[in-house]
């Protein structure tokens, strides 16, 4: 296979608008070679959008798109040497599998012979070898989308695009498939840039998570970075699964220190070490971050919130006790067979190392 | 809802409605098909319905039309295949490549390029007949050699006024088979003489015919193959975009095999019309390119009304169709496009 020294993807400034509606505002990414990027964010967030205008399916309204050392911003499509993936497989219907993945390099002249190799390669890196000649009506979902990775496979991009391949399948193959592309990208060391509205699709495979929301970048790092310190409550509250808890309230100076409060039941020293940080924004009302799996603490004593529980769904190894505290939905986890039962008033234990406090007003999380 | 799900006696009335609908559509063929086997004395004695039972069947009426006593019988049914057949598969090759591009690529025509070609096409014809006194299709020509040179060119400026989009050109496409054609029949006949007259023949020829057809037949073809185009998945098209393979090469490669069930649809169409087309045949032809419905309209003007040799006229005129049909339709099975998405 050809080796290209740097493929690396860059977007500066670049919009794009349908008609007088602006989708991406300015928007600056840059995408380093062999990274495995995932652009993630609620639907109409722009994530597609993004991808289509590096694979040039969209023209961008503005800006500059770079792939390796080249501009791209104006070239069509079959010229930016991308592969794409889409997520209905858009397979060519008429033609067996070793056609559809060897059409490409049929129609750029490749000799025959060439093609049967490139195609039986893709096929053993895929498990299609069976398959070769049948229709992909013929084939199930998983080895349609195989058949869609093969017809990339056998370009050699430089860069791979997935359009959020996995969400026609079904759970389980879903997961299978996610291992086989990370084993892909671990593979052929090609960069990839694959957009889903699966966060954890997301944490799992990428090296790095843009997080989208309304055309803007809200947070691009890696996923542990994401999960311990969200930018902002978006982030926060898209990232991670069962979802952050939020409780509205107040910042409060309290015997030197700070604290949050919430209505009367709510009192959270803030630990001392983040009080230097949290000073400047005494006084303002806040938000309260924090996940499910850090309510749970096995030893030593920690502030509490009540929490007023209306449904317990027992995982296995831990319990989740879903109510509200206030008037604020909150999902608490508890040890596996806690006695807690609908209707109780429990006090949960809050771990103030990892809560989150952001600014009411901007969303922005404080002293990070 | 099928006739399975009916119970007890609705099931059989609802069989015995099929059953005399479909008595009432075969009849005509059937009384058509025996006349042609009837003597012209067993027509004119009172009508018989059953073969061997009622009258004695005879092959005269064939022998007359096949001999050519009937007028060029052998001469007229290959005019009618080779120009029917030509005529569809121009039609339907332009037709859904122009439909193609209406469904995929945006197109921006400013009303006033649309008015300034009608203005200059008109005016230039006048001009050219009664001012610089050209002959009529001479002025013709060049007036819309210009029209269109003009029309052209001004899309390249800013012009104000408001923008015609795609829907709007399909609109003038299909708006084109609003008129009674013999608006279009007569303007042509004209058209086709004056051509003569500068020694292009078009009257009574194939390139005439055909051409006629395929100007008449494009707007449903553009009509019809548009739906089907627009049924299409893009992305399948995208992805062999971002392959890098031709634009040509998607339309032939990929869309028309992906479309064939629409494609022999709209053949089949565009077949039926141009083989039963009487009004253009009649003013455009006069003897070598003749079409099968004049001679079948003629066999009851020149002859008085013969019923048996109609009939049997009127059957050659329909068993093509019904065979061509009857082929065709086995490769308009649907279900081609599974497997390309989900």
């Amino acid at each position: 296979m050809k080796r290209h020294s740097m493929s690396l993807v860059r977007l500066q400034q670049v919009t794009k608008s349908f008609g007088k509606v602006e989708v991406i505002p300015p928007l600056d990414l840059v995408i380093a070679d062999k990274e495995f990027v995932v652009l993630v964010g609620p639907s109409g967030c722009g994530k597609t959008t993004t991808l289509r205008m590096i694979a040039g399916l969209e023209q961008a309204t503005s800006g500059e798109i770079r792939i390796g050392d080249r501009d791209v911003t104006n070239l069509r499509p079959g010229l930016r040497n991308c592969s794409m993936v889409f997520q209905n497989y858009a397979l060519y219907p008429h033609m067996t599998v070793a056609e559809n993945i060897g059409y490409g390099m049929k129609v750029r002249g490749t000799s025959k012979a060439d093609i049967e190799t490139s195609v039986a390669n893709a096929a053993r890196i895929l498990n299609l070898g069976a398959y070769l000649q049948r229709k992909p009506s013929a084939l199930s979902g998983g080895q349609r989308q195989r058949v869609a990775i093969g017809r990339a496979i056998v370009r050699q991009p430089e860069v791979f695009l997935f359009d959020e391949p996995l969400s026609n399948l079904d759970a389980k193959l879903r997961i299978e498939m996610r291992t086989e592309i990370k084993l892909l990208h671990r593979r052929l060391k090609t960069t990839i840039v694959y957009v889903t509205h699966d966060q954890v699709e997301a944490m799992t495979m990428a090296d790095r998570v843009v997080v989208m929301n309304q055309g803007r970048i809200e947070q691009a790092a890696d996923p542990i970075t994401l999960y311990e310190s969200p930018k902002n409550l978006f982030v926060a509250a898209f990232i991670g699964a069962p979802s952050m808890n939020f409780i509205e309230g107040r910042l409060e100076r309290d015997n030197g220190g700070l604290s949050f409060r919430a209505g009367n039941d709510v009192r959270v020293p803030i630990p001392a070490k983040r009080t230097q940080a949290l000073t400047s924004a005494a006084g303002e009302e806040v938000v309260l971050g924090i996940r499910p799996e850090h309510t749970m603490i096995a030893t030593g004593s920690f502030p509490t919130v009540p929490l007023k529980v209306a449904d317990i769904e027992p995982l296995g190894p831990h319990t989740l006790a879903i109510g509200k505290t206030g008037t604020a939905p909150f999902t608490a986890q508890v040890a596996a067979g806690s006695p807690i039962r609908p209707d109780d008033i429990v006090n949960i234990p809050i771990d103030v190392e990892r809560m989150h406090l952001f600014l009411k007003s901007t969303g922005e999380a404080l002293g990070r | 809802m099928s006739v399975r799900n009916l119970k007890g006696n609705g099931r059989w009335w609802a069989l015995a409605g099929c059953l005399l609908w479909l008595a009432f559509t075969f009849f005509p063929l059937y009384w058509v098909a025996i006349t042609s086997f009837k003597s012209p004395l067993g027509v004119v004695g009172g009508p018989t319905y059953l073969p061997f039972v009622d009258f004695e069947p005879t092959l005269t009426a064939w022998r007359e039309l096949l001999s050519g006593q009937r007028g060029q019988f052998y001469n007229t049914f290959m005019a009618s295949t080779i120009i029917g057949l030509s005529a569809s598969v121009i039609a339907t090759a332009v037709g859904s490549m122009a439909a193609y591009a209406l469904v995929r690529f945006t197109f921006e025509v400013k009303l006033l390029t649309g008015l300034i070609f009608v203005v200059v096409a008109f005016g230039g014809y006048l001009l050219g007949r009664h001012v610089a006194g050209f002959g009529q299709a001479t002025s013709l020509i060049y007036a819309f050699i210009a029209a269109l040179a003009l029309a052209i060119g001004s899309s390249w400026i800013r012009l104000p006024g408001p923008i015609l989009g795609n829907d709007d050109i399909v609109f003038w496409f299909v708006s084109q088979r609003m008129f009674p054609p013999i608006v279009a029949a007569f303007a042509l006949f004209l058209m086709y003489t004056e051509m003569g007259k500068l020694g292009f023949k078009l009257v009574d020829t194939y390139t005439g015919l055909t051409f006629a057809y395929v100007a008449f037949s494009l707007p449903i073809v553009i009509w019809l193959m548009r739906d089907f185009f627009a049924a299409l998945p893009i992305e399948v098209e995208e992805a062999a975009m971002v392959d890098n393979v031709p634009s040509w090469r998607i339309f032939f490669g990929i869309v028309v095999p992906m479309s064939k069930p629409g494609l022999i649809a709209t053949f089949m169409i565009t077949l039926a019309f141009v083989w039963n087309e009487f009004l253009f045949a009649l003013f455009l032809t006069n003897s070598r390119w003749q079409t099968l419905p004049i001679l079948v309209a003629g066999q009851n003007s020149q002859r008085g009304d013969e019923w048996w040799s109609i009939s049997a006229a009127a059957l050659v005129a329909i068993i093509p169709m019904v065979i061509m049909a009857g082929i065709l339709s086995r490769l308009m099975r649907s279900g081609l496009l599974l497997g390309a998405i989900k």
